[in-house]
């Protein structure tokens, strides 16, 4: 299923944004808010994990369910799960799509990985595991 | 020791009415503060002193050492990029568009990933905006759109809004109507008096009917305009137009969505259209508390506000070429600078792929998702926690932050003058 | 210790009545003295004209509508970029610079002093920070008491002395120098979307009148003692007929002051309009200049508007809108809560514009009309008539009628019809000039005492050699040699070191920030007043106690304690 990935800022994101290496940031930037009846269709539990195919990756992410969210929209809080999968282009502004990306999304079996993991996967390596 | 009107250091709101309770040199309690600006305040987790990637692991090194490290980083390359300043005060930042210009270098801000469009769209059409205690003391209308400060600036309603008090409203609770436009029924639009759901994507067809209606044009809208009713958009309207001051504040639901400036562009430009019957304002939710302040300091030494390279000598400015996510995706720059952000944590991954491949260099107080492409970061004091300087609140006050603790960590300025004196005197 | 003798200058410095003597100037540790050592460095200037380095009376240069004129143009930052070079950094812009671009093309044109024309209270703050990187120019801000509640409050109840002391405190707390009306009454009538038509009209609540605001706060100026006198932007700037309520206002004045001018009317040419509408609009600077001849209290500038594109900006919000609404070009606007406001647009003024051809000439009227040239000084309201860096080209106007009647052939023929300016014979002299660009100033800024605008002994070593000789120059004849003199000097000399040669700046500078302490009794301390601390506390969004410009902010704090009546 397709969906269109709106992020954004997040009260659960601000408190732990200073400290990127924690669980809690991690556990709230990893998790794919969405709409009950979508998730119904998926076949996904509160918490189930989920893999979110964007045009330059995937990531797999927790899904919650959110009367905020509509159907057909999914709500990432914004941080280095999002961005795994958002292409850099920016129609010459400066400015990538984060709020217009379009996902596939599939139940998986698979953990999030962790913050550090993730940016391991891209070339860094961890400081304060 | 209890510190009175502290100035928090989290977000555009920049709060200065905080209490700071701290005891043995350390913050026990604060007060007045929302969650964001609590938990910043108390803080946790410092790096202890700069630290070097060697290899596979990670050694600690002075800060002459690392201060050295950077110089020779910036002034060996062809094209650094110099990238943050919206987590560090004005003194810091100025000091970072001399480094810039001293080596031809790219320096952007935060706001090329925020408000940059919002900038762009002020650059075609103005800004009629004002100080946010004018929307206090006299608003009867405020719209929130593509905009969540309950989540993203807690006391912006409480301060300036929904539940300030006014001089000029008798019972602002009941007088000061509040309409939330959003795709998403956020928490914030619980609390309006109005909810405008627009389909994903549809700001820019719902602004520009909005417009048609104020220009007397109701009968060319259609009976739905991105899923909102033509009902509800002449009432909004009315609502505008009754009003006897209406102020837009407007977040990243607008910059980030497809059409960018032009979504701003059009409210900006019904903002104009409506002060032509009534007073209105329009500002933007600004994110990081200084990160105006990076725009301003930019500006009157650049004469641009984000997004600009001296690779020419001259100041040079062309957002999508010469902004830090573009100069990164084209694998372009071949050292970076990182002050006061997390671009590890904020960017596409291909930013973050080449920022693997080049030195970098971090000056931040805590462990985040960019210190794994570090190749040195230097820990820094925490503006407004232990240590001052000038930050920009989002309408463009100017507050300086207090100091609540001392510890032996440098300031951003302090550390950058360091690298500035190496670097002007290696290149004399 | 650091000397330097200035050989062989022609020297003009009318504060002291020397008109063109060639002299040597002795220069110590950055005052001018006696005579110096032998060991002093010598420069030779060979009879070149030789000036107090001038000063702007009324400029925007720095703080947030200036900054905000630069963040909203990225094509005025295009239109004038230079490159780091030896101690000079990079700058950008033409109407609106860099501050480094303000700081080195003034620097050339022999400008050592700098009024910052409109500081909101709120964010003075602002103003200092871009003070700072100004270094080449000593700087000092009018600051904006308009809209002020607590002041319209005190005046609705009769209460001078309390007008005095909310300006003694805001002064104090943001570092301020002079006290600037601008639309009085109606920067706060346009946060209601309004404003006030002239003197006698309402604001909006608050009951009090634009002339009861004037006049008040006037007294309270004297009372307070403060160096500057008022400095006015009066009502309704820039519409047809405006000229009764510029001189309705001026008419409010008495004759207060022994040492200055009561008050400062500024950018006199937007006020000077006659007509009933821009289809008969027309040039009345004849019974406005009539009037300041007779009137020794008041002190004008020309705010001369220049051909070519600019920025406009002014605190006064509701007259922005009224242009952007002629222009149709972008528009900011920015209120400032309890205070004031201020807003931006973008103009060209045309030659083939009749209203705009009659703007040009009404401020070389006003020049050429107010007999005393004490009385009118040189500006354009930078840059809201033109620009700066076209003063040269005004000079050159003021000085040649040739050169007037060169440009008048070239601007929108049915201007004779409306202007006096092709009748007026009159060309201003070098001493006259000297009198509109630094002496003028330094008298009407009560800054002459601090040894601003004179080259006496004790005076700053502020000075501007400019690369022309009086007595070879005809200037109504050979005005391209006038502008080209006076657009670069051979030297400008700041605090008795060269700071900028043949245009190039020489070193990082470092200014001066001048800044007012009334010394009030106890009773009228508004820091212990619970009212004033009551409202502040209520409707402000920023403590008292972060309100305050910290010393922190000012580079060389030149603080001056007057002794106030209260």
């Amino acid at each position: 299923m397709t969906f269109l990935m709106i992020t954004g800022r997040t009260v659960n994101q601000g408190v732990t944004v200073e400290n990127k290496t924690s669980a809690a940031y991690a556990a709230e930037t990893s998790t794919c808010f969405m709409h009950e009846f979508d998730m119904l269709e998926l076949g996904l539990a509160d918490n189930d994990a989920v893999r979110v195919t964007g045009p330059c990756g995937e990531v797999v992410m927790r899904a919650v369910a959110s009367p905020e969210v509509g159907m057909g929209t999914i709500f990432v809080p914004y941080g280095p799960y999002a961005n795994h999968i958002i292409a850099a282009g920016t129609h010459s502004t400066g400015m990538p799509d984060f709020k217009s990306h379009e996902v596939a999304l599939e139940p998986t079996d698979e953990e999030p990985k962790t913050v550090h993991e993730l940016m391991e996967d891209l070339g860094g390596l961890a400081y304060d595991r | 020791m209890i510190v009175k009107d502290v100035v928090c250091p989290f977000c555009g709101c920049l709060c200065d009415d905080i209490e700071v309770e701290v005891e043995e040199n350390r913050v026990v309690a604060v007060a007045n503060a929302c969650e964001l600006g609590t938990k910043k305040l108390m803080g946790e987790k410092r790096m202890k002193n700069p630290i070097l990637r060697d290899g596979g692991t990670w050694k600690d090194i002075t800060y002459d050492e690392a201060i050295q490290y950077t110089a020779d980083m910036l002034l060996s390359a062809e094209r650094p990029l110099l990238y943050g300043w919206s987590g560090t005060h004005g003194e810091a930042q100025c000091v970072g568009v001399h480094m810039a210009e001293l080596v031809r270098g790219v320096i952007d801000n935060t706001s090329s990933v925020c408000h940059g469009p919002s900038i762009l769209a002020i650059q075609e059409v103005g800004h009629p905006g004002c100080t946010l205690g004018v929307v206090k003391n006299r608003a009867d209308l405020v719209i929130y759109w593509g905009a969540n400060p309950i989540d993203a600036h807690p006391r912006h309603l409480s301060r300036y809004t929904r539940y300030a008090e006014g001089f000029f409203l008798e019972n602002a609770f009941r007088d000061r109507k509040v309409i939330v436009v959003d795709v998403r029924r956020t928490e914030t639009a619980n609390i309006a008096d109005e909810f405008v759901q627009i389909k994903p994507g549809g700001d820019y067809a719902v602004l520009s009917a909005l417009r048609a209606i104020v220009r007397g044009k109701t009968e060319m809208i259609p009976r739905t305009v991105a899923g909102v009713t033509r009902e509800q958009l002449v009432r909004v309207v009315d609502l505008c137009k009754g009003a006897k001051f209406g102020a837009v504040y407007f977040g990243l639901g607008l910059t980030m969505t497809g059409g960018k400036y032009k979504n701003i562009r059009n409210a900006i430009e019904l903002v104009s259209e409506l002060s032509r019957h009534t007073k209105f304002t329009i500002s933007a939710m600004r994110g990081h508390y200084n990160v105006y302040g990076s725009n301003e300091v930019n500006t009157w030494m650049t004469g641009y506000p984000f997004g600009i390279d001296f690779s020419r000598g001259i100041a040079f400015y062309n957002p999508g070429e010469t902004t830090a996510v573009d100069i990164l995706a084209r694998k372009e720059c071949d050292a970076a600078l990182i002050v006061g952000s997390d671009p590890a944590a904020h960017f596409p991954r291909r930013c973050l792929e080449h920022l693997a491949d080049i030195p970098v260099v971090q000056l931040d107080p805590y462990p985040n998702a960019t210190t794994a492409f570090c190749n040195v970061q230097i820990p820094v004091a925490v503006t407004g926690i232990d240590a001052v300087g000038t930050a920009y609140r989002m309408d463009g006050v100017p507050i300086r932050t207090r100091r609540v603790l001392s510890t032996g960590y440098p300031s951003d300025e302090e550390v950058l003058i360091r690298m500035y004196a190496l670097m002007q005197g290696a290149k004399a | 210790m650091s000397e330097l003798l200035i050989r062989n200058a022609c020297v003009i410095d009318p504060l002291r009545g020397v008109n063109a003597e060639t002299m040597d100037i002795a220069i110590r540790d950055g005052r001018i003295v006696e005579d110096v050592s032998g060991a002093a460095e010598v420069i030779d200037v060979h009879g070149a004209l030789t000036l107090p380095g001038g000063i702007d009376s009324h400029t925007h240069i720095c703080g947030t509508k200036v900054n905000f004129g630069r963040y909203m143009s990225p094509e005025d930052m295009r239109a004038g970029r230079t490159p780091r070079r030896g101690p000079m950094h990079s700058t950008s812009g033409y109407s609106v610079p860099t501050t480094y671009g303000n700081s080195y093309r003034y620097s050339a044109m022999g400008y050592t002093t700098l009024l910052e024309g409109a500081m909101a209270p709120l964010e003075a703050r602002h103003t200092h920070e871009e003070f700072t990187y100004t270094p080449l120019q000593d700087t000092m801000a009018n600051t904006l008491f308009d809209g002020n509640w607590g002041i319209m409050e005190a005046i609705r109840d009769g209460d001078t002395k309390r007008v005095a002391a909310i300006i003694a405190w805001t002064l104090t707390a943001v570092k301020g120098f002079g006290v600037k009306l601008t639309n009085p009454g109606g920067t706060e009538a346009w946060q209601w979307g309004k404003n006030v038509s002239c003197i006698r009209d309402p604001v909006p609540y608050f009951e009090v009148t634009p002339s009861e605001i004037i006049r008040s706060v006037v007294e309270a100026n004297e009372l307070l003692g403060l160096p500057h006198s008022v400095h006015l932007h009066c009502n309704n700037l820039g519409t047809p007929g405006n000229y009764t309520c510029t001189l309705g206002s001026l008419g409010l004045i008495p004759d207060l002051n022994k040492k200055r001018q009561t008050l400062y009317a500024t950018h006199v040419q937007f006020h000077a309009y006659g007509g009933s509408g821009w289809k008969d609009f027309c040039s009345k600077s004849e019974p406005i200049a009539r009037f300041v001849n007779m009137r020794p209290q008041i002190v004008i500038d020309m705010g001369q508007v220049m051909f070519g594109r600019t920025t406009t900006m002014t605190a006064d919000g509701p007259m922005e809108f009224n242009l952007y609404r002629l222009h149709h070009d972008k528009w900011s606007n920015h209120d400032v809560e309890l205070e004031t406001g201020s807003g931006i647009i973008p103009v060209i003024y045309r030659r083939k514009n009749l209203v705009n051809s009659i703007m040009w000439a009404i401020g070389l009227e006003l020049a050429l009309l107010t007999k005393s040239p004490w009385q009118c000084l040189l500006t354009t309201d930078n840059p809201n008539g033109a620009p700066f860096v076209r003063y040269p080209e005004i000079v050159a106007l003021l000085m040649s009628k040739k050169y007037r009647d060169a440009e008048f052939a070239t601007v929108h023929p049915d201007t004779g019809g409306r202007v006096p300016l092709p009748a007026i014979e009159r060309e201003l002299d070098w001493y006259e000039i000297a009198v509109m660009t630094r002496a003028g100033q330094a008298k009407a800024l009560g800054i002459q005492d601090l040894g601003k605008g004179h080259l006496g002994p004790g005076a700053e070593a502020d000075i501007a050699v400019y690369p022309i000789r009086v007595d070879e120059v005809d200037p109504s004849v050979d005005y391209q040699k006038v502008i080209e003199a006076f657009g670069r000097t051979e030297y400008t000399i700041k605090r008795g070191r060269v700071v900028s040669r043949r245009g190039e700046c020489l070193v990082d500078g470092s200014n001066a920030t001048f800044w007012v302490r009334p010394k009030v009794s106890d009773a009228y301390d508004m820091g212990k007043d619970p009212d004033f601390i009551e409202k502040f506390d209520r409707y402000y969004t920023v403590r008292m106690r972060n309100y305050p410009v910290q010393k922190e902010y000012l580079n060389r704090n030149r603080c001056i304690e007057t002794e106030a009546g209260i």
